[in-house]
C-alpha cells in the first residue's frame, strides 16, 4: 500500500499542499483530480522524492520513503510518468527504454519487460533505433510510459498523460492502462484535467482543491457527484 | 604549393591536440553545465607529471598514459568533491558562473604553484624520436605529432563507444538532457556527475603527455584553455562528436593565418574566429539553435 499522511509541502516561503492524506491499495486505480495549480503534480513529485514535505510522510508498503533519496524511490517500486513526458529527446526510443530500466533490478529483466512493451505498445517496436524527439506526441507518451514500465514498479504515477494528444489517443493510452493494471497487478495513480476520464476508470478518487483534499469516493459515486458534475465536467 | 600542404598538415597535427584539449572540458560542460576553465591548468600539471616521471625513470613518454589518466580521475573526484559538489543544486545559469568562477582560481592556483616549484622556465620531454619525421609526398610529418593524431581518434572513439554502448554511459548522455527526468528513472544524478567530472579531468592527461613533448611552461594553462573554449564555441557547446572536428578546423585556420600573416599572429586568428562564431552563428558550427 502507498500511503499519504497530514503532508504539507512549501515551494520557499508559499505552501502549496496542506493536509494532504490518501492511499493507494494494492492493484487499485486511484484518481487525484482537480484545476490547474490545485497541487496535484506537487503530491506526485512528493512521493517520487523529488520534493520534500514540510509536515507528514508518505510510505510505500509500510516504509517511509519521505527522507529517501528521489533515485532509490524507483528501487522501491515507484516510478513516475512525468508531466511533458520528459524524454531524452536526443536518445533513441531503445535507449530510453534502458534507461527507464536502469535500475539493477529491472537490467535482468531488460529482455523479458522489452518484448512486453512492443505486446501493448506495436507501434513502438518498429520505432526502436528513432530519436524519440522526432516521435509524434502520441508515440512519445507511449515511449514515457514504456520507460516508466521497464523499471518493473509495483506503482505507477502518471501526470497529466492527455496534455497535448488528440482524444482517440488518449483513450487508448488509459485503455493500456487499465489493461496494464487487470495483467500486471499493477497499482496506478492518475493525475489528470480530463476529470470525465480520470474517473472512469479508477476504483477510488480524490478532488484537490486548493491544495487540500475536500471530496473523495468511489470513481463512479464522484462522477454522479453533483458539484463535481458543475464544477469540472461543465453539465449541471 | 608543397609549402602549404606543409603548413596545413602541421595544422592538422595541431588541430588534433586542440580536439583532445578541448574534449574533458565539453564532456563536463555538456553533462553538468560547468564550464571548467581549470581544464588547461589540469593539463599543464600532467605534463610537468609526465616530465618528471620521465626524468626518474626514462620510460617512453606515451606510456605514462596509463598512469596519468587514472591519477588526474583521482584529482577530478577531489576537486569534485570539495570545490563542485555544492553547485548541483543552483539553477543553471548561475551554475555556469559559480563554476567559472571557482575554476577560473584554480586555473590561477594550478599557474602559480607551478612556476613555484618548477620556476617559468621552458621544459620538455627529449626521446629518441623528439624532431623525427616522415616524409609523405615531400610533406614532413613529425612522429609525435602522429601519434597526437592517432591517439586523438582512439580517444575520441573509444568515449563515444563508452556513451553509447555502456548502461553508465548512456546514464551521463541521459543526466546530460534532463537531471529532474535522469531522477525519476532511478539515476543518481550525483554520482554520474561526479564520475563524469573525473572523466573530464582525466581526458586532460593524455593532451597533457603530449604537451610535455613540446616545449612547455606554467603559463600554457591559458593558453590550453584558451584554445579549448574556442574548440567549444567551434564544436558546438557540449558536443562531442563536434571537438575533434571543431579542434582540426582551429588548427587549419591558425595554419592559414601564419601561412598569410606570420607566425606572431598565430593566437589571434583563433580568437577572431571565436568573436565571430559568438557574433553569427551561437550555438556552434555544428550545433542545433537552442
Amino acid at each position: 500500500m502507498l500511503k499519504v499522511e497530514h503532508l504539507a509541502v512549501h515551494y520557499g516561503d508559499i505552501q502549496a499542499l496542506w493536509d494532504i492524506s490518501f492511499r493507494v491499495e494494492d492493484r487499485e486505480i486511484v484518481s487525484l483530480i482537480g484545476s490547474n495549480g490545485a497541487g496535484k503534480t506537487t503530491i506526485l513529485k512528493t512521493i517520487s522524492g523529488i520534493l520534500r514535505p514540510s509536515k507528514g510522510s508518505v510510505s510505500i508498503d509500510g516504509i517511509r520513503s519521505d527522507a529517501i533519496p528521489a533515485h532509490r524511490i524507483v528501487e522501491m517500486g515507484v516510478i513516475l510518468i512525468p508531466e511533458g513526458r520528459r524524454l531524452f529527446r536526443d536518445m533513441t526510443v531503445l535507449e530510453n527504454l534502458e534507461m527507464g530500466g536502469f535500475i539493477d533490478r529491472a537490467r535482468k529483466l531488460k529482455d523479458q519487460n522489452l518484448k512486453w512493451i512492443s505486446e501493448i505498445f506495436p507501434v513502438l517496436s518498429e520505432r526502436l533505433r528513432q530519436i524519440a524527439g522526432t516521435l509524434s506526441g502520441g508515440e512519445q507518451q507511449m515511449v514515457a510510459i514504456a520507460r516508466g514500465l521497464m523499471s518493473d514498479p509495483k506503482w505507477l504515477l502518471v501526470d497529466e498523460l492527455s496534455l497535448g494528444l488528440a482524444p482517440l489517443i488518449v483513450k487508448n493510452i488509459y485503455d493500456t492502462l487499465e489493461e496494464i493494471n487487470r495483467s500486471k497487478e499493477m497499482a496506478i495513480l492518475v493525475v489528470e484535467q480530463n476529470v470525465r476520464l480520470a474517473l472512469k476508470i479508477a476504483n477510488r478518487g480524490y478532488v484537490i482543491e486548493n491544495g487540500r483534499i475536500t471530496t473523495e469516493g468511489s470513481g463512479s459515486d464522484l462522477l454522479n457527484n453533483k458539484e463535481i458534475k458543475n464544477a469540472y465536467l461543465a453539465m449541471g | 604549393m608543397l609549402h602549404v600542404a606543409q603548413i596545413l598538415s602541421y595544422g592538422i597535427l595541431n588541430g588534433a591536440l586542440y580536439g583532445l584539449v578541448a574534449l574533458g572540458l565539453s564532456l563536463v560542460f555538456g553533462v553538468m553545465n560547468y564550464l571548467m576553465v581549470a581544464h588547461g591548468g589540469l593539463i599543464m600539471l600532467a605534463s610537468y607529471t609526465t616530465f618528471w616521471a620521465f626524468f626518474y625513470t626514462r620510460i617512453d613518454p606515451f606510456l605514462f598514459i596509463v598512469v596519468v589518466t587514472p591519477l588526474f580521475f583521482v584529482i577530478g573526484w577531489i576537486l569534485f568533491k570539495i570545490l563542485f559538489q555544492s553547485l548541483m543544486k543552483f539553477p543553471e545559469g548561475e551554475k555556469i558562473k559559480n563554476s567559472l568562477l571557482i575554476s577560473f582560481g584554480l586555473l590561477l592556483i594550478f599557474s602559480n604553484l607551478a612556476i613555484l616549484f618548477w620556476t617559468a622556465d621552458e621544459r620538455a620531454v627529449t626521446t629518441v624520436y623528439t624532431g623525427k619525421v616522415v616524409q609523405v609526398l615531400g610533406v614532413r610529418l613529425p612522429y609525435i605529432g602522429l601519434g597526437g593524431v592517432a591517439l586523438a581518434i582512439i580517444v575520441i572513439i573509444a568515449l563515444h563507444l563508452f556513451l553509447t554502448r555502456t548502461y553508465f554511459g548512456k546514464a551521463i548522455r541521459a543526466v546530460s538532457l534532463d537531471h529532474e527526468a535522469a531522477t525519476l528513472m532511478g539515476i543518481n544524478v550525483n554520482r554520474v556527475c561526479l564520475v563524469a567530472f573525473s572523466i573530464g579531468s582525466a581526458l586532460a592527461g593524455i593532451p597533457g603527455v603530449l604537451t610535455s613533448l613540446n616545449a612547455f611552461n606554467p603559463a600554457i594553462s591559458f593558453d590550453l584553455t584558451n584554445k579549448a573554449l574556442i574548440v567549444l564555441i567551434l564544436a558546438g557547446f557540449g558536443s562531442i562528436k563536434g571537438v575533434l572536428i571543431g579542434g582540426l578546423l582551429l588548427g587549419a585556420i591558425e595554419a592559414g593565418g601564419v601561412y598569410l600573416v606570420g607566425t606572431p599572429y598565430r593566437e589571434v586568428f583563433g580568437l577572431i574566429l571565436f568573436v565571430l562564431i559568438l557574433m553569427f552563428r551561437p550555438q556552434g558550427l555544428a550545433g542545433k539553435k537552442a
